[in-house]
């Protein structure tokens, strides 16, 4: 009779599941134990967070469920940070983790924390497993939650001695909801309405979010923006979704979006939102967010209606579905042309004037990137004020093309992510983009990278400061830098070295060039070339700042572009 | 005040899912009961809300896996019942101690 951790893993493989992240320890060593022959490829990370972020980004490249194992104690805790960032960015992901022996629950036993408990405002769904026979159901309803509807996290905890038990196991078992009453917002009549407001609109615009990546309904969006052409802005997690080359396309929207896409925003009478949260970093000041528009919010997740604002007409269902109806509705229906609308929100007089000052040669960094990347590279981006540089100057049309962790903003998530990412697609270019605080908090995975021989190509925008926050300090704290000074970071280069990982530094200078030099250009052209893991570390100005702007508790129109 | 009734399958956790919701907004939770209900369970919320917070929270209350239904308003005769008398058993007094030093020890 199989015990329980080989029904685990026999469960886990009868989900589609062939690789997991993880990190062992005591309460977990059962299922460690078993995983040799098991079918299931393990990647052993440096942390437990390098591992749940790894899953992630896994899970975000490929759109499935991503796995990340860890023991009882402060294995499981160190993987609530992912668990609270799949919660924010909708990422499907199941952690399993083990737990002291059901006997010794609720005694403070050795490495015992009761991660059911503490994760429960962070997950979708949740299941403290006492024994063996609880196993096989609970894994399929684990995966059912994780991957259905708007997807999340799922904690799978379970006890050493149910990991140990044996029983007869007929297979992994099937899960089947009991069918619950949905409200139908929407309704079928839903297209009527929105064309109606179509119709009589003076000023619309798209507003499109990560919703319809994860529906994968970017083909039907496309088409459906071709038909309307009206102004059409993203969210961070939206970029790529709407070709950046399109005309109507204005760029990314909110606190540091562009000029055209936050003006039209503002400006606009009809906002039609797809699967998008709005968030406070994409509305400014919510209560003045949008304040001239009626609000069509095409959703999944009834629960993200009316939180920046109240919308006119809440659309809820799976955007595959609601899209093409939409689409299909339209048909041949006469819409105004706005054509006096579109060319003010389109107009020159919009575009970007890069007024980037002290930022300007690492956005030019990242355009010589980007400029050589091949059309289906995966850019992963940490947390800062790279993470914006690096968003705002995305123009590929990869529905999955730029991951990075955008409602957490969990520092450190980048290159454990890249890691997933790689791992997912082994002959894709993966450009991991950090900052040096974000770097460190998870540098440790550079080990992983350098055990697995992945080619990921990790730039660190090495301004020695935490950048974001000392922008913030410098516009409203009167330049008061308290503890953002990161002046004595180790040497970068040196330190990759260390972990048998090339590595290179690019002054700011060599951005100043234009046309760029060749000496740089090779060494950029080396970099992204190398089928091994490559860092690049560029010196950027301390004092450089994202611009645009939108302070906190201002409006979208009221964007600043320098200090 | 509002009255809030939720009907839920008593799986692991779901009650603590539809308490979250609430202390999350950092809402006072004056009144909470909690019955079996046929084949379900219901918990009664009484809470201090706005229209827009009744909104989310009746949002957030649906979208948990095993809430199955969310009312808004009911009755309030649960609430008119008398507690019953109850004998503390924690925290637990020593011979001869009192409750009172047994509190500040375990506090």
């Amino acid at each position: 009779m199989p015990r329980g951790a080989e029904i685990v893993l026999a469960c886990l493989l009868g989900e589609g599941v062939d690789l997991a992240f993880g990190y062992p320890g005591g309460a977990i060593m059962p299922l460690y134990d078993a995983l040799e022959g098991s079918g299931i490829r393990h990647i052993l990370t440096r942390h437990e967070q390098g591992a749940v972020f790894a899953a992630e980004g896994y899970a975000r490249a490929t759109g499935k469920v991503g796995v990340a194992i860890a023991t009882s104690g402060p294995g499981a805790t160190n993987l609530v940070t992912g668990i609270a960032d799949a919660k924010m960015d909708s990422v499907p992901l199941v952690t399993i983790t083990g737990q002291v022996r059901s006997p010794l629950l609720g005694t403070d036993a050795f490495q015992e924390t009761d991660i059911f408990g503490l994760t429960l405002s962070l997950t979708k769904w949740s299941r403290l497993v006492r024994s063996i026979e609880e196993i096989p159901a609970a894994i399929a309803e684990g995966f059912y939650w994780a991957r259905s509807g708007r997807p999340g996290p799922v904690v799978i905890d379970i006890t050493t001695d149910a990991l140990k038990a044996n029983m007869e196991f007929a297979g992994p078992a099937k899960y089947q909801p009991a069918p619950q009453a949905v409200d139908a917002y929407g309704g079928e009549k839903f297209p009527a309405a929105v064309i109606a407001l179509l119709e009589t609109a003076k000023r619309p615009v798209a507003l499109v979010g990560a919703g319809v990546k994860l529906a994968g309904a970017t083909r039907p969006l496309r088409e459906l923006l071709d038909r309307l052409r009206i102004p059409t802005m993203a969210t961070v997690h939206g970029l790529g979704a709407v070709p950046a080359e399109a005309p109507y396309y204005l760029g990314m929207v909110g606190m540091h979006g562009t000029r055209a896409a936050n003006l039209a925003l503002d400006e606009s009478d009809l906002l039609l939102v797809f699967g998008a949260r709005l968030d406070d970093r994409v509305t400014g000041e919510p209560t003045r967010f949008a304040p001239h528009a009626r609000i069509v919010h095409f959703e999944i997740d009834p629960s993200q209606l009316d939180r920046a604002r109240t919308c006119d007409l809440p659309v809820v269902g799976d955007l595959a579905d609601t899209i093409p109806a939409f689409l299909d509705a339209l048909g041949r229906v006469a819409l105004p042309d706005w054509k006096g609308w579109k060319a003010v929100a389109e107009g020159p007089e919009r575009a970007e004037t890069d007024p980037r000052g002290l930022a300007q040669p690492t956005v030019r960094l990242l355009d010589e990137l980007y400029r050589r990347l091949p059309q289906d590279s995966v850019v992963v981006a940490d947390v800062g004020q790279h993470q914006m540089w690096a968003a705002q100057r995305y123009r590929a049309s990869s529905p999955r093309g730029f991951i990075t962790s955008g409602g957490l903003g969990a520092m450190g998530f980048a290159l454990p992510a890249a890691i997933g990412v790689q791992l997912a697609k082994p002959d894709t270019t993966v450009l991991s983009i950090s900052g040096d605080g974000g770097f460190q908090m998870n540098i440790q995975e550079l080990a992983t990278v350098q055990r697995l021989g992945l080619p990921i190509k990790m730039v660190i925008i090495d301004n020695k400061y935490l950048g974001m926050v000392r922008q913030w300090q410098q516009l409203f704290y009167k330049r008061n830098y308290a503890e953002t000074d990161l002046s004595d970071n180790p040497d970068f280069v040196a330190i990759s070295q260390a972990y048998r990982i090339h590595a290179e530094r690019l002054g700011e200078d060599a951005m100043r060039e234009i046309p760029l030099g060749g000496e740089a250009g090779g060494l950029l052209d080396g970099f992204l070339a190398s089928r091994e893991p490559e860092l690049l570390v560029f010196d950027c100005h301390p004092e450089a700042n994202v611009y645009p702007m939108v302070p906190a508790g201002a409006a979208l129109s009221e964007m600043v572009f320098e200090e | 005040m509002q009255v809030f009734g939720i009907r839920y399958r008593n799986t692991q956790g779901t009650l603590m899912r539809i308490l979250n919701a609430v202390s999350r907004r950092g809402i006072e939770l004056p009144y909470v009961q909690a019955t079996p209900a046929e084949h379900s369970h219901t918990v009664t919320l009484l809470l201090e809300v706005g229209p827009k917070q009744m909104g989310q929270l009746c949002r957030d209350w649906q979208a948990i896996v095993d809430v199955t239904e969310v009312r808004v308003g009911g009755r309030l005769s649960v609430m008119a019942k008398p507690a019953p008398s109850w004998t503390p058993a924690y925290p637990p007094v020593s011979a001869g101690g009192s409750v009172e030093a047994a509190r500040t020890a375990s506090a």
